[in-house]
């Protein structure tokens, strides 16, 4: 038997090679798809690797000396977070790496010490804790309904997750939208140019240390959008298209909310997190408890 | 047998001495030389009895009854001369029916108890014996060095008053182990009022009116869960005809009944002294002492004593629903509202003080909890806060004497001003809230067990409150980051004995996150076997330990090594202007004048404030407390 230490090492591994290009692809598809909901024709697929490795070509310029070697750390964070998640892993010591990883962007836009990105570090800690409950409570839903904490094991369950916790799923989608930066709750950056300050936490980044935000970016949603199509997993080997289809609709849905709402104040992030987290986190927990 | 006995004298030795020689060379060999052996002998202790489980040693003297009788007269004769001086009518009244309650227990009642067993010896008891004597006397060296600067800045001619200041920390150190290492609850007891005591001195050492003012409150407080250690120790004697807490343990298992009122009155005890909610009062008064105290009393002793004291009786909880329901609830929402009080304060101390008590709380409901994993994550939260926030105390008290504050936001740039530091803080902080690092490895056990329980409020305090827990810390470790390229640097200053000190927390650090799988099964999990019959009671894998062990080194390195070897071509930080200066954030404006930027983090006054949470939290904890009692009553009655 191979021992699982080895299984995750080796889905680090793939995942690095696997996550930035099929994220990558999930990026561009997204700048397509948001164009055409927008009236016009986009660029190609291909744009965001363009837009990457132009990054990577230009100079090495840096306020200070620790930024890209705190992006460089939050980047590692979140590549292994993704191969323990997608090997089979823990999937609380995932989410608690992937949380890892977002402490050390936050001290990678805190060290610039531009006013700027401490302002964005500050709304993106204010995204942590805003999303923070319902990731806890995902996974506490997670082992509710499959006995488990490892993600590997639900190839063995006889019903997927999304039948006995659909209520903490409804939540999860909702801080789907935080984790993936789409608007009404991309406050800390934000890719619509129109309504940002400057530009939130990466004001001070820029060639190579840009670049690897990107990659991270691509890493994560790669990620995030396993934590959705999880819920989907049983025992039947093609229960894995239908968690790649639900991913997909998850993906499109949070482009349509992002191309048709505007950024919101923290306070409604907040207080509509919590709320759905405590809403769908009390009710869902109890019925699994006491059904 | 031979080495408890030493555990618990020596320290006495040490203060003895410390309060006759009054040369400062002197005082700094002695500190250092006693600090030395107790952690030899923590060590040797530990090495001698590692591998027994549970070892109880036959051991009764009249002689070590009537010296603890004469103690409990003299800590009464002391707050009493303090009552009368303040003119505290409550404290001196509290103690007054405490040592009266007491003289008439042991010469009556306990009297004619004999407990064969004084002392006691199983893997929990063997963690805390490391944790006071390493960390413990780790601080006492740190105090060298900054008690130096205190007087320092104390006005001329003033008495240095340090032989006192340093007699108390070796006696609590003493007092502690007295408290761990006793089976007879009589001798517990004496070690439990003797840190009450101590700490009272200690926060009023300054002798300002607030110090005056807080001390009495902790020693209200205390006193209130004195008493209800007297109570405990009272329907222990009269329910169990018993004095030994191992023997207490064994019947009130099996007599759920009986247990109600001794195990209420007890848990009332550990309430008080880890300052949960309403008693979280004392804890927060007590920043007012110098640094050193507030480090000793919120990592390796003092508070720790509490939920010693609640862990070994978690086992009774598991039979007791009156008394767990308090200690979990009050547990989980002390944790909860503390963690997000810690938002709104500016104050470091104040942070690190809802800190403790949030943390002190979870433990709290571990121990209320019960289960093979609660406990495994109990005693992993008391090891790493332990470490972690007394680096974290004593990096702030160093800071305050170089940067003349102790505000969150006066350490823009600590990065530079205070390089070696700044870095400590930084390890300090992470290792308090997040995975890899120590106190979330332990609080992800505590996830698990509360998960596998079924435990809905916990589960939702547990997920709220840690959202909250990494605003307050990344913020932190966010303003200790900034780098501007242009500070003098400040902290040549720094003593050797605090350097010292600062060494050994982080390095206890990086050992104990590094060790965590085979601190585990040296320690946790034998204790585990021993109190609950269980075999497995590892909260998480061993493969997922190891990864966070290596995913640690990780972070230790980036820290420790990794800023400031770029090959970044440097550039002023964008301000809407030409930089003048990039650290004091000045640009010329489009006027050619020259503007400020500036940037604070988020306190959320409005949202998280004191005055919002405070007195709503008090009061709903205070009925927790009423109603559980109340319920132990109606249980008991019932029997």
């Amino acid at each position: 038997m191979i021992s699982s230490l080895l299984v995750n090492v080796i889905g680090i591994v793939v995942f690095a090679i696997v996550a930035p290009v099929l994220g990558c692809l999930l990026g561009g598809l997204d700048r397509v798809i948001s164009a055409r909901m927008q009236g016009r024709v986009g660029p190609p697929i291909l744009q965001p690797y363009y837009d990457v490795r132009k990054l990577l070509a230009k100079d090495n310029v840096s306020t200070n000396g620790a930024e890209s070697i705190y992006v460089t750390t939050a980047l590692v964070f979140a590549i292994v977070a993704g191969g323990i998640f997608y090997s089979g892993g823990n999937i609380l010591l995932s989410i608690f790496l992937v949380t890892m990883g977002a402490l050390f962007f936050i001290i990678a836009a805190y060290s610039s010490r531009s006013p700027y990105a401490e302002i964005g570090a500050n709304r993106e800690i204010m995204q942590v804790m805003a999303y923070e409950p319902m990731v806890l409570i995902l996974a506490v839903g997670f082992f509710m309904a499959s006995g488990t904490f490892n993600v590997g094991d639900l190839f063995s369950i006889d019903c997927p997750i999304i039948c006995k916790a659909w209520i903490i799923f409804i939540g999860l989608l909702f801080i789907l939208t935080i984790k993936l930066r789409k608007s009404p709750f991309d406050i800390s950056m934000s890719h619509h140019a129109h309504q940002e300050i400057v530009r939130g936490m990466t004001t001070e980044m820029s060639g190579p240390t840009l670049a690897k935000v990107e990659v991270m970016h691509w890493v994560e949603n790669v990620l995030f959008l396993g934590w959705v199509g999880m819920f989907f997993i049983w025992s039947n080997p093609l229960s894995i298209v239908l968690a790649i289809a639900v991913a997909f609709l998850a993906f499109f849905l949070e482009i349509l909310i992002d191309n048709n709402f505007a950024r919101v104040k923290w306070q409604a992030m907040l207080k509509s997190a919590w709320i759905v987290a405590l809403v769908t986190g009390v009710v869902n927990i109890a019925l699994l408890m006491f059904m | 047998m031979t080495l408890i006995g030493f555990l618990i004298l020596f320290p006495l030795v040490a203060a003895a001495l410390l309060a006759v020689v009054r040369g400062n060379g002197a005082r700094k060999g002695i500190v250092y030389v006693s600090a030395a052996i107790i952690a030899v002998a923590s060590i040797a202790f530990a090495v001698t009895y590692l591998g027994s489980s549970h070892q109880l040693f036959v051991f009764s003297s009249s002689i070590v009854d009537t010296i603890c009788t004469v103690i409990g007269v003299v800590i009464a004769v002391i707050i009493l001369g303090f009552a009368v001086k303040y003119k505290n009518v409550l404290a001196g009244a509290l103690a007054l029916i405490q040592v009266i309650g007491s003289l008439a227990f042991e010469l009556g009642m306990a009297h004619h108890i004999e407990v064969s067993a004084g002392f006691v010896v199983d893997p929990l008891i063997i963690l805390m014996a490391l944790i006071i004597g390493i960390i413990g006397s780790g601080i006492c060296v740190y105090a060298l060095g900054y008690m130096e600067d205190f007087q320092h800045h104390e006005p001329e001619g003033a008495k240095d008053r340090r032989p006192y200041f340093f007699a108390l920390m070796f006696i609590f150190l003493s007092a502690m182990y007295l408290i761990v290492c006793s089976n007879n609850m009589l001798w517990m007891f004496t070690g439990w009022e003797i840190t009450t005591v101590c700490s009272f001195l200690l926060i009023g050492f300054t002798k300002t009116e607030e110090a005056i003012n807080n001390s009495f409150r902790q020693i209200i407080m205390n006193l209130l869960g004195g008493i209800g250690f007297l109570g405990g120790l009272y329907f222990t004697a009269a329910n169990f005809n018993t004095l030994s807490f191992d023997t207490f343990l064994a019947f009130g298992e099996a007599n759920p009944a009986l247990v109600a009122a001794p195990a209420i009155c007890l848990a009332f005890a550990g309430l008080t002294k880890a300052a949960q909610m309403p008693f979280h009062t004392w804890l927060l008064g007590a920043m007012v002492a110098p640094t050193p105290t507030s480090a000793l009393l919120h990592s390796s002793t003092m508070v720790k004593a509490g939920v010693f004291l609640l862990v070994k009786l978690a086992p009774i909880f598991a039979v007791c629903m009156p008394a767990s329901t308090m200690v979990i609830l009050v547990g989980g929402f002390t944790f909860l509202f503390c963690s997000l009080m810690a938002i709104s304060q500016t104050n470091a101390k104040r942070v690190l003080a809802y800190s403790t008590i949030a943390n002190l709380g979870l433990i709290t409901a571990c121990a209320g909890v019960g289960t093979a994993e609660a406990i495994w994550a109990a005693m992993f939260l008391i090891l790493f806060h332990a470490a972690a926030k007394s680096l974290l105390f004593l990096c702030v008290g160093t800071a305050e004497h170089h940067i003349g504050s102790r505000d969150i936001e006066s350490m823009d740039l600590l990065f530079e001003r205070m390089p070696k530091l700044a870095r400590f803080m930084m390890l300090g902080i992470m290792c308090m809230f997040i995975a890899p690092l120590g106190m979330l490895m332990a609080k992800w056990g505590a996830l698990v067990s509360f998960t596998e329980t079924g435990n809905i409020i916990l589960l939702i305090i547990l997920a709220f409150g840690s959202a909250a827990t990494f605003m307050f810390w990344a913020k932190w470790i966010g303003k200790l980051a900034g780098i501007a390229g242009t500070v003098e640097n400040v902290e040549v200053t720094v003593h050797k004995s605090e350097w010292i000190a600062l060494t050994l927390m982080a390095s206890l650090i990086f050992i104990c996150c590094v060790l965590m799988p085979l601190i585990s099964e040296f320690i946790m999990e034998p204790y585990i076997a021993s109190v609950l019959n269980i075999a497995q009671g590892q909260a998480l894998s061993d493969d997922n330990m190891a990864i966070a062990a290596i995913l640690t080194v990780l972070v230790f390195v980036v820290l420790i090594a990794g800023p400031g070897r770029s090959k970044a071509r440097k550039v002023d930080v964008y301000l809407a202007g030409v930089s003048v200066d990039n650290a004091k954030r000045e640009y010329t404006n489009s006027l050619s004048g020259v503007n400020t930027a500036s940037a604070r983090n988020w306190y959320l006054d409005g949202w998280f404030g004191e005055a919002k949470l405070n007195t709503f939290s008090t009061i709903f904890c205070t009925v927790l407390i009423i109603a559980s009692f109340l319920l132990a009553a109606i249980a008991s009655m019932g029997m």
